[in-house]
């Protein structure tokens, strides 16, 4: 039976959820991207049916933050609660769904990210901690961990600064250069806090990626090995992948009523990720 | 959740002193802020909404300056709260969440600075309807008071209470049919909508009666007529208006 940090949402059943939750956590321009973009494909040829999630990609919430970051009137509370909306969405739409299929999750960031936002923004700690109290405990949690040194050149020679990753909300009349500074100063010391109370797996994401992705292969198979097993077995069950298809559609089918919202659905279910991997699965999916 | 102590900034307390989330309360935590909060609670049909804008137009006419703020009105959140309502996204968890962060907007954007400013600010519906709505609909009661630990703590909060079929008596007339979140659709208690509302507002009316010794709510008995409902409410918000004689714009 899955755990979550002590309290439990009416929408989410925690037993039959067999699929891992792995989480990549870490500052901006950690490289979380880069390694999930590489895990993904890695994950599938070995036959693992995988889904990626991140922040803001909810169909709640998503847009509504994207307009709301537009504005310059965005409240630190506010924030903090728009975040958990989104995050709260794509746990119970996205996240445990695939996890009751089987799937393995990779999320780019989790709620660890958020708490820390929220904290240096001057949230009260055990407010913004009892919020998340519902989320689901990761299998296990990788912290690329990198220093301001190393971070800033990759930001400023690729991207450039951003008026967010810059905390230009906290630190307004700084230029984005100091702004930029302090502001990853103080998510990485918060980072390293949450470091030990959540017992993430600490990698050094200064390394070149070639290097990082390799730690992660060698950890996640770790953590896999119980599931690449059972994936032997569900080579020869096509029923039980039909089975599970049918329980994702059947999962996004019940959020609607009426003939009008049903078709809607149906075009959006054929191109869920879940569906999507489903059935190019063949068969190789892990359950 | 017990509440065993409170900050007292001005004729305002915030509700959970240990949990203060909005930045300016902390770092003004010993200032006197000026206005005054009246919020008003009750269930769909127990006639709240009608005594407010009484009130609002009761302490326009006295000189006041007054602010009314409505539950679910955020102009960042609302279309959200929207897109959720019409395409059933919500589940009880986001369902709390989006109204939170409704609520968030609305106190860092206007109520608090307005009670700063002076004004007298009226809620039609406050924290107490997400209690109420959210514990009805399954949530955890410690986790959504938890939630709403950035509110400030009306100087009066009204509720009006009246018997579930009275309510009911005065929507049926007067609406055309009832809406599927506002009925409790969602959680499948029924697929009659007056009878899913039915229960729904039931388990609603349950949540308020635990709450009224919990959070100090004054009683009004919303069978009464309006006007004597209205003489109540004035006589009330006039002995906290006394005390803030400066709050009068004109004369």
């Amino acid at each position: 039976m899955r755990q979550t940090y002590g309290k439990h949402l009416p929408a989410i059943k925690l037993s039959d959820l067999p699929g891992k939750l792995i989480v990549i956590e870490g500052t901006d321009g950690a490289g979380r991207t880069t390694q999930i973009n590489r895990l993904k494909p890695w994950l599938e040829e070995l036959g693992h049916a995988t889904m990626d999630t991140g922040m803001t990609r909810s169909r709640l919430a998503g847009e509504g933050i994207r307009r709301a970051k537009e504005g310059n009137n965005l409240g630190h509370v506010t924030q903090s609660l728009f975040y958990a909306t989104d995050f709260i969405d794509r746990l119970e739409n996205e996240i445990v769904p695939a996890l009751r299929a089987g799937f393995i999750v990779l999320t780019d960031r989790y709620i660890y990210s958020l708490m820390a936002r929220a904290i240096i923004r001057g949230m009260d700690p055990s407010w913004i901690r009892s919020i998340y109290s519902v989320a689901l405990k990761p299998d296990v949690v990788f912290y690329l961990r990198i220093g301001i040194d190393q971070l800033l050149p990759r930001v400023v020679f690729s991207r450039g600064f951003d008026y967010w990753e810059s905390g230009m909300d906290l630190y307004p009349g700084h230029d984005m250069y100091d702004s930029f500074c302090k502001y990853q100063a103080a998510l990485l010391a918060e980072f390293d806090s949450l470091s030990e109370e959540y017992k993430f797996e600490t990698v050094d994401a200064a390394a070149d990626a070639d290097t990082v992705c390799a730690r992660l292969k060698n950890r996640i198979l770790g953590i896999l090995e119980p599931s690449r097993q059972e994936a032997v077995v569900s080579n020869s069950r096509p029923d039980l992948i039909e089975a599970m298809t049918q329980s994702v559609l059947g999962n996004l089918v019940t959020k609607s009523n009426g003939a009008k919202a049903h078709a809607e659905n149906c075009m959006e279910v054929a191109s869920h990720p879940l569906i999507a991997h489903a059935s190019r699965g063949n068969g190789r999916i892990a359950l | 959740m017990e509440i065993t102590s409170s900050i007292h900034i001005g004729p305002f307390e915030i509700l959970y002193p240990l949990k203060p989330p909005v930045l300016s309360i902390r770092h003004n935590g010993n200032h006197s802020y000026p206005g005054r909060l009246f919020v008003v609670e009750g269930i769909d049909g127990s006639g709240k909404s009608t005594q407010l804008s009484l009130l609002h137009k009761w302490l326009e006419s006295k000189g006041y300056g007054v602010v009314f703020s409505e539950w679910n009105s955020s102009p960042l959140v609302k279309d959200t709260t929207k897109l959720g309502k019409k395409k059933k996204l919500l589940t009880p968890a986001t369902f709390s969440l989006i109204h939170a962060t409704d609520f968030a907007d609305r106190t860092e954007r206007s109520i608090l600075p307005l009670l700063k400013a002076g004004a007298v600010v009226l809620c039609d519906r406050y924290i107490y309807t997400a209690f109420a709505r959210d514990v009805a609909r399954g949530m955890d009661r410690e986790w959504v008071r938890d939630l709403y630990g950035f509110a400030v703590k009306p100087t009066v909060a009204f509720y009006f209470r009246v018997p579930l079929e009275t309510a009911i008596g005065r929507l049926v007339g007067a609406r055309d049919g009832f809406k599927y979140y506002e009925a409790g659709l969602d959680l499948g208690l029924s697929a009659d909508a007056e009878d899913s509302f039915r229960m729904f507002q039931g388990r609603i009316i349950e949540e308020y009666e635990k709450m009224m010794p919990e959070f100090g709510l004054t009683i009004v008995d919303a069978t009464l007529p309006v006007e004597a409902q209205q003489a109540q409410v004035r006589k009330i918000v006039q002995a906290h208006l006394e005390t803030a004689k400066n709050l009068r714009i004109r004369p």
